[in-house]
This record gives structure tokens, sequence and C-alpha cells, in this order.
């Protein structure tokens, strides 16, 4: 479904990406780890072309979004993104963040979008701040929200980068048990994380992300039972 | 007769004065308004194409799009430069002695100085208010699909406008004070009105002093529908 050929990406002198290259087939739960500066949010975030790759390409369902003169806005309505600090729309109620860009977008008309959003809402068990604000909701309840206005476009694949790194402690939860309903029925995700026993229990691949490039990959099982690279074992014995 | 009555009458009554005062006030609020419709526009305008330059990437400038983008940039740039770096009365007189010898009306000559010397600060209050917005609500926008153009209509502007609104009152402030200088082409605003009657009866204090509290409190009502405008942006402030 996503086919990656040897991305590379710079920031100046910094490349932070190295040749990356990887397949990501429909239904699959992808979750990459790395240490912070590895490059594996800056490989997420290429993905949905939020960052413009410095050289190689990527596909989507066939289609070469790198190629000049591709419609970035279109392929980007396939795929969701969930964002580390939650980027909901601050003058917008949460109804109005969820069905803005449906409807801006000519997918939903007002009243089936509104719908669309109540079901959404309800699965998250948040019908009830249709009405509030961003800024008067917790953390875990916002990052719910981002979860839901991504879902609201009815996206192929969604995107997460860090979701629960800004979270209190005690809302990681909430967050995660979304992501994992998500898992379940079906959903394609490719979830940047540093939350280890949702690595191991959701994940179909988990990807070491280290210097640029993916060091290792592998089943969740096999990833952190016999870990081969050696920056993956000094990772691991750090973080587990 | 009291020495106050008799200035008073010698001021304002004899010979209609008043009238002075009163139709300076007309030509000052018309040129403020005209001005802070234009240069709100020109800012409005400017401010975006300085923003929406600066957060392309370099890639993104490549391009006839990019060129088009970067040629704008530069004309915004050398425009605020230029106003920013200029008296308003030097402007004025060169608008109306050098640029526009020929126009008839001096209204006209206000409004085009003001408007554009308007422009070029409420640009700058416009691009500092994008810049301050999260770039965070501008990624959202576009990984949801929407257009840049989409997502600073919807999104940033009205979270930058909310943000702007208290150094926007300032230069409309300082617009309508400024317009004071109008004087100086010969237009009778409500400055020259009050220094007009000081020049006939020789009485500079009742004029000058009446011509400040009409300022004043002009400025007071400015302050007083921005307060309430203020109140009503917060609503999605409340926690």
């Amino acid at each position: 479904m996503i086919s990656v050929r040897d991305l590379h990406k710079s920031f100046g002198d910094n490349e932070v990406l190295r040749g990356i290259n990887y397949e990501i087939d429909k239904g699959e739960k992808i979750v990459i780890i790395g240490a912070s500066g590895s490059g594996k949010s800056t490989f997420l975030r290429c993905l949905n072309l939020l960052e413009t790759p410095t050289s190689g390409s990527i596909f989507v369902e066939g289609e070469e979004i790198t190629a000049p003169g591709a419609d970035v806005n279109r392929i980007r309505q396939k795929m969701g993104m969930v964002f580390q600090h939650f980027n909901l729309f601050a003058n917008l109620s949460i109804m109005d963040n969820i069905t803005l860009a449906p409807v801006m977008l000519g997918l939903q008309s007002k009243e089936e979008a509104k719908e669309n959003a109540l079901r959404l809402l309800q699965r998250v068990g948040l019908t009830e701040k249709a009405d509030a604000y961003p800024a008067q909701l917790s953390g875990g309840q916002k990052q719910r929200i981002a979860i839901v206005r991504s879902l609201a476009m009815n996206p192929e694949v969604m995107l997460f980068d860090e979701p629960t790194s800004a979270l209190d402690p005690e809302m990681v939860g909430e967050v995660l048990e979304v992501m994992r309903e998500l898992a379940d029925s079906g959903m394609t995700m490719v979830v940047v994380t540093h939350e280890m026993g949702f690595a191991r229990e959701v994940a179909s691949k988990v990807l070491f992300v280290d210097e640029g490039i993916i060091k290792e990959e592998n089943t969740p099982q096999e990833f952190f039972a016999n870990p081969k690279d050696a920056r993956l074992q000094e990772f691991l014995s750090k973080v587990l | 007769m009291s020495e106050f009555t008799r200035k008073f009458y010698q001021d304002f009554i004899q010979d209609n004065r008043w009238h002075f005062i009163t139709d300076g006030l007309k030509i000052t609020l018309l040129v403020t308004l005209l001005a802070l419709l234009i240069g709100t526009l020109i800012g409005i305008v400017v401010g975006i194409v300085r923003c929406a330059h600066d957060q392309q990437t370099k890639n993104e400038l490549r391009g006839v799009k990019g060129s088009i983008l970067k040629a704008l940039n530069l004309i915004c740039k050398v425009y605020v430069t230029i106003i920013r770096g200029t008296p308003a009365l030097v402007q004025l007189l060169i608008m109306y002695f050098v640029i526009l010898v020929t126009a008839r009306s001096k209204v006209f000559v206000a409004v085009l100085t003001f408007g554009i010397n308007s422009g070029a600060y409420v640009a700058e209050i416009f691009r500092g208010g994008i810049m301050s917005i999260d770039k965070g609500q501008m990624e959202a926008g576009r990984s949801l699909g929407l257009s840049y153009v989409q997502t600073m209509y919807k999104i940033i502007l009205p979270q930058a406008f909310k943000a702007v609104l208290p150094s926007l009152v300032n230069e409309f402030i300082s617009l309508l004070k400024e317009t004071s200088i109008c004087g100086y082409i010969g237009l009778n605003e409500l400055t020259r009105g009050g220094d007009i009657i000081r020049g006939t009866t020789f009485d500079a204090m009742l004029p000058l002093f009446t011509v400040a509290i009409i300022y004043l409190t002009l400025v007071l009502l400015i302050q007083g529908v921005a307060g309430r405008v203020e109140k009503r942006l917060r609503k999605s402030d409340v926690r």
C-alpha cells in the first residue's frame, strides 16, 4: 500500500534520513521506535509530505506522491495524521474541528459530517464535548478528538507521531485504548512511539530506526526477545 | 459677561466659527475611515504575501509560481521598508507636491497617503500575528488535505486576528491622530480647524483644548468598541 524507496532527507548539512526502503501492506500496524534524533519522526512526516524528501520516492497505492505535480492535498485526504501536540484548531469548537475538512473539501454535506462526527465521538466517549473548545479539554481528551478528526476523513491509513509523549501518565491509557480499538478494526497504522507495551501487543512489525536508516525490522516477539543489532540491544536495555 | 463666556462666544459662536471644528471633524473622520479601509486591505495582502513566502520551503519556491511569490515578496519588502523608513509628513508632501500634483481633491491625496502609510504598519502587525500561531495548526490543516489558502483562511487568520487586535487598535488610534498633519497641504481637518480659530481670535487655549478633547473622545470610543470585540473573540479561550 505504501512503498518507500531510498528515502533521503537533509536539513541543511544535517542528513537525517540516509536511505530508507520499506513496504507497508494494507492492514499492517507498523510501530517505529528509536532514540530521539534518530529520524523516526522525520520518516513518518515524509510519508504525507509534511517534510519534502531530499531524494528518493514514496508510492501510495501505486501513485508516486513524490513526483513533481502530484496532487498532495488529495493524497493527504486518505492519510490521517495524529500529532504529539494534538494540534486541534484552537479557534473552532470540537464539532467544527471534526467537520471542517470533510465539509470544506466537499466530501460530506454538513449534516452527514455532523452525524458522522457524533458517531465517532460516541466511539471515544466524548459526545458531551461536541460544543466545547480545545482549551477546555484535558490532553488525553484532545488527543482522542485529534484521532476522531482524522478518522472523519475516512482515511486508508493513519500516521501517529508520538501520540502519547506529551500526555500526563494517567492519560496515556485512554489514548492507547482508542488506538488499540482502531487497530482491531483493521486500520492500516504507522505509529512512532515510546510505548513498548503497545508495540508488543498491537504491532504487526516493529522497526528500529537509528542514524537515518532502518537498523532492524521484525515481528514484535522476535524484535523484543532476540534483538540482533547492537544499538537496538543497548536501546532496549535502557527503555525496558 | 465673564471672560470665559466672552472668549467662548468669540471662538465658536461669532461668525459661526464652530463650523471650523465640525467641518474639520468630518474631514478627519472621513480621511481616517477611508485610510483605515485601504490600509487594512493593503496590510492583510502584504502580510500574507510575506508570510506565504517565508513559510514555503526552498523546494516549493522553485518554478513559475515560486518565482511570482518571490517577486511579490520583494516588492512587499521594499514597500514596507520605504514607508516605515520615512516620516508620514514627508510622504504626504511628496504625494501632494510631486506625485499627485494634478489631483483636485486634497482629501483624496490624504486618504491615499495615509492608506498606503498605514498599510505598511498593518502588514507587519499581521505578519507578526500569523507567525505567532503555532505551526502545528497549519500542519494539522494540511495533513487533513486542506490547501494552504484554505487553512490560512479558516484556521490561521482567525487566530492571528485575535492575537493582533490590540496592536491593530493601536495603529488605528495612531492613524486618527496622525491625520492632523493634513494641515500642511492646506486640508482643513480638525486640528487645522482649531488652529484657524486661534489665528482669527488670538485665543489659543479654548480652541486647542476643544480639539484635544474631541480627539480624546474619539480614541475612547475606539477603545470601547475594541474592548467589546476582544471580549467576543475570547470565546474560544474559556477554560
